[in-house]
């Protein structure tokens, strides 16, 4: 019998990336993102960046995944190297270390949603900050739901990918309906005043703004969190991949779908904001994640329906954030749990073991360094510094993934040039090296969308482009605004950003020796075999199938069978 | 073995779980202090002003007994005297100096004595004329003015950076030789400058606040502590410098955040003339050559010597420095040498209160004179200036005394001495605007000691200076400052030949003397907070030298008081267009209507367009720019009942689109040259929300983007469900659809 865990279709696979891209920075950043960069002007970059980045992005994920069949670590061994196996374990750490205090922020959602549900945040008496501060400076609380939303993903993904195929399911349908009641209840409150200002907002471009850099900054940005490219999340998923899937499509299905379930998401809450607030850019434009959690239950209290309508609003629309939250939680875990599946690590096991970690090195983030802002809110300071830390690494986990295929081109092209098939000069580069992972893993037959050309261009010139404008600008910006910006005790400086990815990413250099000497497990389903030797990790002696053991690593498998 | 490294691959997997540890010790570190600062009252320095941060107002460390000291950290670093824990030399001083003004070159320029020429009053000289008797030094001294490689350059005086529109100020220290305290106070002041110049609001102080707490009482209420932050120390601590007051001036706490903008605008708007050490033949020889022959070993300030010590120049009386009859053994004599210079300038000259005039010019008669000769006022002058063929018959007094149509144009004596002479040609040789009188509004100088703010005159007793009102009331301002007492100079024992009589009596400057501390040779320990407490001073002279007489007239009318500049809540915003500020003036006050003598200064804050996702909002300030005054043809009331008085108004263009914070203040000037008066006060500004007045968008428009994105994105997510579920073999088309989708999408990006 195999040991392979496979999607039940294709409809699993894209339920679960959906799920996995749709999370948080859909509902709550996107609102916010539109109302401080000039309305519909930002929509314009944003989706400009999902077709030049996020998109294309995820197309290699999910080529690089469906070959390589192992998580982020073996994928960076198979394609980019055995010397490269700890861009991988970077790639999963990123992942990993935002899931610590991710699930800290999916336990706000459902404990919003369980004060929707029993009607705590409406009435006349209700002071939402005070609700916000009290729960916050709660450790007890905090970290009760804390520990529920890890709960709940660990249930789900216990019993591998057609259990989180399962979940994704339902939450994501739940989530659509919940977010479409949501909208009309929030566009019938915009309306009651006479016009649709929040629609008005979100869709007007204000050309003049068109050239400031920040908003297409804050558009590329937003386009590459929201949609999880570079995370890692599709290389996870498509280990799950059945044989015949198409990886292009289910690239625009994900980011189409990311951006669609954004756009409602926006005009709810934008359109319920305008039509209750009295400077209703202000309240989208202030603050950060606790604007979700003030303005929006005070907005929502407002909604038409009197005390019914309000439950609904507020349940629905805190039900489908947590749902937003949990999907992503879930993605989170089973990229670092498919790793250690990867190197013969038992999956209960390994899920345990991630739970367990991810629940108590969320606890800091959870408890330590309640601070309240001069506004009077509290944020959670410790939190929003392992934030600051971790938040850019993904930008890396992305610029590894294009180096693996820029890597992959320059060997093929040499290959080539030494056998003569290929020119050694610029036009041979050009003509076989830049076009070489495209033609070998992405145009297979499988794909419906054919993908041309603009595909090698976006990888190797606006990827570079635009990866050094959000680094070049993500710490101009810091030097020029932070005090003592260099200091190393500053927690909102760079140098301790410097420090933490540079002993980390140290580390995992130092530890990659180590790394590749354990045998690496494929998850190949049946008949979707991809033989090694058509990979470029293929001399990998350690590289083999779920289920096969390499020399040297028998006693592995007498110990599953224990 | 394989188990080995099976071992070693779970560490490597574990490895980050392990790593993040690290990011909570980091963090918590910094998380204690601010949680103590919320929660803890009656607390110790250390608790309220971070020991551990760089730069951060105060040190404390244990000492033997297990006692916490707490001393004034500056934030610019370096050694003992750098920290004004032990006093400078000359030396020190001047290498100090020298190395300030080679760092801040822009605006701090070093000089030595006077290059000379021809004087104001026709005297040849040459830098030999201002170089001390016996040890031959000029005394060191700093230009300090924005952009003072710029400007007129003086050939006499030797200094760049004279600027006709800038009033000059100038701060001497060190007149008598032991009164130590008299140039640390200065050298702060040169530290200060030196170190906060062009620096943007500073949190000096780490508690979270900017510039709340400038020199003096800034909001009015009484208190100098205005941050109230001495006063929320444990009471032990209260009274850091044990002079029995709790948080008075110079105590930890107190005066500690002033703002950097305004001082450096003083800089750039004012001719700063810092001379520290005044008479460095004195100074050297009581430091040098007094304290070993006296104080039985110990330092300056033990056995005796705090309160005595070398006072005046070192002037050869044995021979009356007259060549070419030489001295026989060309020592000091301190029986008998030296001049007192605050008793050797010229106005009244010589009149025998306070000092000791010659009975026979030439002479040595210390054995006569007994104490009285620490206050020789030097020779009666020997020549026939105006060659009349009669002697000193027109003494300097402002008066013609021998009614011949020439002022002071022959006179007793006085400026016979090389620091006493540097001053006057200083004075009198600076005059950028050519007026023909000083350009010195104000001037200051520090002695020591007793804790008084003195103001002319000192050669008369119950007599008033013709501005008597208005020295006191700056006077006043000052004393509460320090929590000095404010008197007239005479009050305390008259004195004839002294500094500010000779300013004030003769050029009209606004003259003070600050007697400071509480001994000659201070205690090493007290020279930082002793400095701290006195140094805010300098910055109030310099401050008033644009007008100081108007400023008093107008302060004493309560002009300033009563004039208003409309505040956030009266602030009427239109529903589009510029946002109109008014004040309303006393017709006292002429206001001067030019853009660069009075205007709004204003800046929009915004919302941070990347805020951080899961911390407290972010802001973005604009710079400030600044909007002219016009007349509103309206009379308005003033406040305090104090009657009508005229409107004029500031058209702010905040664009209707803003959205956020808008901070204003006003600067006035009145045609008088009293100069940007601040509203409010002390580089404060006023704060009001200002929210978004443009229509949101229009119906059309936003349809039409709401289409596109929707065909885009929607359309573009239908498209691609319809292709899952269709047989892979028919979509032939939809390829082109998608290709169409991204071609469109490219040539827009390059079109935009």
């Amino acid at each position: 019998m195999s040991q392979s865990d496979q999607f039940s279709g294709r409809m699993g696979l894209i339920f679960a990336s959906i799920g996995a891209a749709i999370g948080t920075g859909n509902i709550w950043r996107f609102p916010r993102m539109v109302g401080a960069n000039e309305g519909g002007t930002f929509l314009i970059p944003w989706l400009i960046f999902l077709f030049a980045w996020s998109i294309p992005l995820v197309i290699a994920e999910f080529a690089l995944g469906k070959r390589s069949r192992t998580g982020t670590i073996g994928t960076f061994r198979i394609f980019a190297g055995k010397h490269f196996a700890w861009m991988g374990l970077w790639t999963a750490w990123i992942s990993t270390a935002i899931g610590f205090y991710y699930a800290v922020v999916a336990g706000w959602c459902l404990k919003y949603f369980q004060l929707g549900v029993s009607n705590g945040l409406v009435g006349e008496n209700v002071d939402t900050q005070l609700v916000w501060n009290e729960f916050l400076q709660s450790p007890g609380s905090v970290i009760f739901f804390q520990f529920l939303v890890i709960a709940i993903t660990l249930l789900a993904i216990w019993k591998g990918a057609k259990a989180i195929e399962k979940v994704n399911v339902i939450l994501m349908i739940s989530l659509f309906v919940l977010l479409f009641m949501s909208l009309g209840l929030s566009l019938w409150m915009d309306m009651a005043d006479g016009s649709l200002d929040g629609f008005l907002f979100m869709f007007t471009v204000k050309w003049s703004s068109l050239s400031e850099p920040s908003i297409w900054i804050n558009g590329l940005s937003q386009s590459a969190w929201s949609c999880s490219a570079g995370m890692g999340m599709a290389i996870t998923y498509s280990v799950y991949m059945r044989k015949d899937e198409d990886t292009t499509l289910n690239a625009f299905t994900m980011g189409l779908a990311n951006n669609s379930i954004s756009i409602i998401a926006g005009l709810t809450v934008l359109s319920a904001i305008f039509a209750v607030s009295d400077n209703p850019l202000d309240t989208v434009t202030n603050g950060s994640s606790a604007i979700t959690f003030l303005a929006l239950p005070e907005v929502f209290a407002q909604a038409p329906g009197g005390g019914i309508g309000a439950w609904v609003m507020m349940s629905g629309f805190f039900l489908a954030l947590s749902f937003a939250a949990l999907t992503s939680m879930i993605s989170t875990v089973e990229l670092c749990v498919r790793n250690f599946v990867d190197h013969g690590y038992e999956r209960e096991k390994s899920v345990l073991l991630t739970s367990i970690a991810i629940l108590i090195f969320g606890i800091p983030s959870a408890m330590l360094w309640i601070t309240i802002a001069p506004d009077g809110t509290a944020f959670p300071q410790f939190l929003e510094v392992q934030d600051h830390i971790w938040g850019y690494g993904l930008m890396f986990s992305g610029l590894f993934i294009a180096f693996t295929i820029w890597k992959y081109g320059y060997k093929k092209w040499r290959a080539h040039v030494e056998s003569g098939e290929a020119a050694p000069g610029l036009s041979g580069y050009l003509g076989v090296g830049v076009s070489a992972f495209r033609d070998d893993f992405i145009n297979t037959g499988d794909n419906d969308i054919w993908i041309g050309r603009w595909w090698d261009l976006l990888m190797y010139l606006a990827f570079p482009f635009l990866f050094t404008i959000l680094i070049v600008s993500y710490f101009g910006d810091m030097i020029t605004n932070t005090p003592n910006v260099w200091h190393p005790t500053n927690p909102h400086g760079i140098t301790i950003i410097l420090l933490f990815w540079g002993v980390v990413a140290g580390g995992f250099i130092l530890l990659n020796k180590k790394l590749i000497q354990r045998p690496l497990f494929r998850n190949i389903p049946e008949g979707a075999d991809v033989d090694i030797s058509m990979l470029p990790g293929g001399d990998d002696d350690l590289v083999c199938e779920v289920g096969e053991y390499p020399a040297g690593w028998e006693h592995l498998a007498e110990k599953t069978e224990a | 073995m394989s188990f080995e490294s099976r071992q070693s691959s779970l560490a490597i997997l574990l490895l980050p779980f392990l790593l993040s540890f690290l990011s909570p010790m980091v963090s918590a570190s910094v998380e204690q202090s601010e949680i103590a600062a919320e929660e803890q009252t009656d607390m110790e320095p250390w608790d309220q002003w971070d020991q551990d941060d760089e730069g951060k107002y105060i040190f404390c460390e244990y000492n033997s007994e297990g006692n916490a000291e707490c001393d004034y950290l500056f934030p610019w670093g370096g050694d003992e005297q750098m920290q004004f824990k032990e006093y400078h030399s000359y030396e020190t001083m001047k290498a100090r100096m020298l190395r300030l003004a080679a760092d801040n070159s822009e605006f701090m320029q070093f000089h030595e004595g006077l290059n000379g020429g021809t004087n104001a009053r026709g005297e040849q000289t040459t830098s030999n004329n201002y170089e001390g008797w016996y040890y031959g030094h000029g005394s060191p001294w700093l230009k300090i003015t924005g952009n003072v490689e710029g400007g007129v350059t003086n050939t006499f005086n030797g200094d760049s950076g004279n600027y006709p529109d800038r009033p000059d100020v100038m701060i001497v220290g060190n007149h008598h030789a032991r009164e130590w305290m008299s140039y640390e106070t200065p050298l702060l002041v040169m530290e200060t400058i030196a170190y906060y110049y062009g620096k943007g609001p500073i949190d000096n102080d780490g508690d979270g606040l900017i510039d709340e707490d400038p020199w003096g009482d800034a909001d009015g209420d009484g208190q100098i502590d205005d941050d109230g932050d001495c006063l929320s120390l444990a009471a032990e601590w209260q009274d850091s410098n044990g002079d029995g007051k709790p948080c008075n001036p110079g105590d930890f706490g107190v005066d500690e955040d002033f703002s950097e903008v305004e001082l450096t605008n003083l800089v750039n708007n004012r001719e700063i003339y810092l001379i520290p050490m005044l008479n460095v033949d004195g100074n050297k020889y009581d430091r040098e050559v007094w304290v070993g022959n006296n104080c039985d070993g110990g330092e300056a300030w033990e056995n005796g010597c705090a309160t005595s010590g070398w006072r005046k120049n070192l002037r050869d009386n044995t021979v009356t420095g007259v060549t070419p009859i030489p001295d026989p053994d060309e020592a000091v004599d301190p029986a008998c040498d030296g001049v007192d210079l605050n008793r050797n300038y010229q106005f009244e000259w010589g009149a025998p209160l306070g000092a000791t005039g010659p009975l026979f010019p030439g002479m040595c008669y210390a054995g006569e004179a007994g104490p009285n000769n620490d206050v020789y006022n030097g020779p009666v002058d020997t020549t026939d200036q105006d060659d009349d063929g009669r002697l000193n018959e027109d003494h300097v007094d402002g008066k013609d005394d021998d009614g011949d149509g020439l002022l002071d144009e022959d006179w007793m004596g006085g400026n016979s001495e090389p620091e006493t002479k540097f001053i006057q040609d200083l004075t009198e040789m600076n005059d950028d605007d050519g007026d023909g009188s000083s350009d010195y509004k104000t001037t200051l100088t520090y002695h020591s000691f007793s804790e008084l703010v003195l103001y002319p005159w000192g050669h008369c007793t119950n007599c008033q200076s013709p501005d008597h009102e208005q020295l006191i009331y700056h006077g006043d301002q000052m004393a509460t400052m320090t929590d000095y007492t404010n008197m007239q100079s005479s009050d305390l024992y008259p004195t004839s030949g002294d500094f500010c009589d000779w300013h004030y009596g003769v050029h009209g400057s606004y003259c003070y003397t600050m007697e400071i501390g509480t001994a000659f040779h201070q205690h090493q320990d007290d020279v930082d907070h002793i400095a701290v407490r006195n140094i805010g001073v300098a910055f109030y002279m310099a401050e008033m030298a644009d007008n100081p007489r108007e400023r008093a007239d107008l302060a004493l009318a309560n002009v300033w008081r009563n004039q208003i500049l409309e505040q956030p809540s009266q602030l009427v915003i239109p529903a589009s267009g510029s946002i109109p500020v008014e004040m309303c003036l006393d017709t006292a006050f002429s206001i001067d209507y030019a853009d660069s003598a009075s205007h709004v200064m204003y800046r929009m804050v915004k919302p941070s367009r990347s805020q951080s996702d899961y911390g407290p909002g972010e802001w973005f300030s604009e710079d400030w720019s600044s909007v002219g005054f016009e007349s509103a043809d309206d009379d308005c009331e003033l406040l305090n009942s104090s009657g009508t008085g005229y409107k004029i108004v500031a058209y702010l263009p905040i664009e209707d689109t803003a959205n956020g914070k808008l901070h204003y203040k006003a600067m006035i000037s009145t045609l008088s040259g009293t100069q940007k008066v601040e509203y409010p006060q002390n580089s404060q500004y006023y704060e009001i929300k200002i929210d978004y007045r443009a229509p949101f968008g229009s119906l059309f428009g936003s349809v039409m983007l709401f289409m596109t994105v929707a065909v885009f994105v929607w359309g573009g997510l239908g498209v691609c469900l319809r292709m899952m579920m269709v047989d892979p073999d028919e979509v032939k088309y939809l390829d082109d659809v998608s290709d169409a989708i991204l071609d469109a999408e490219l040539s827009e990006e390059d079109s935009s």
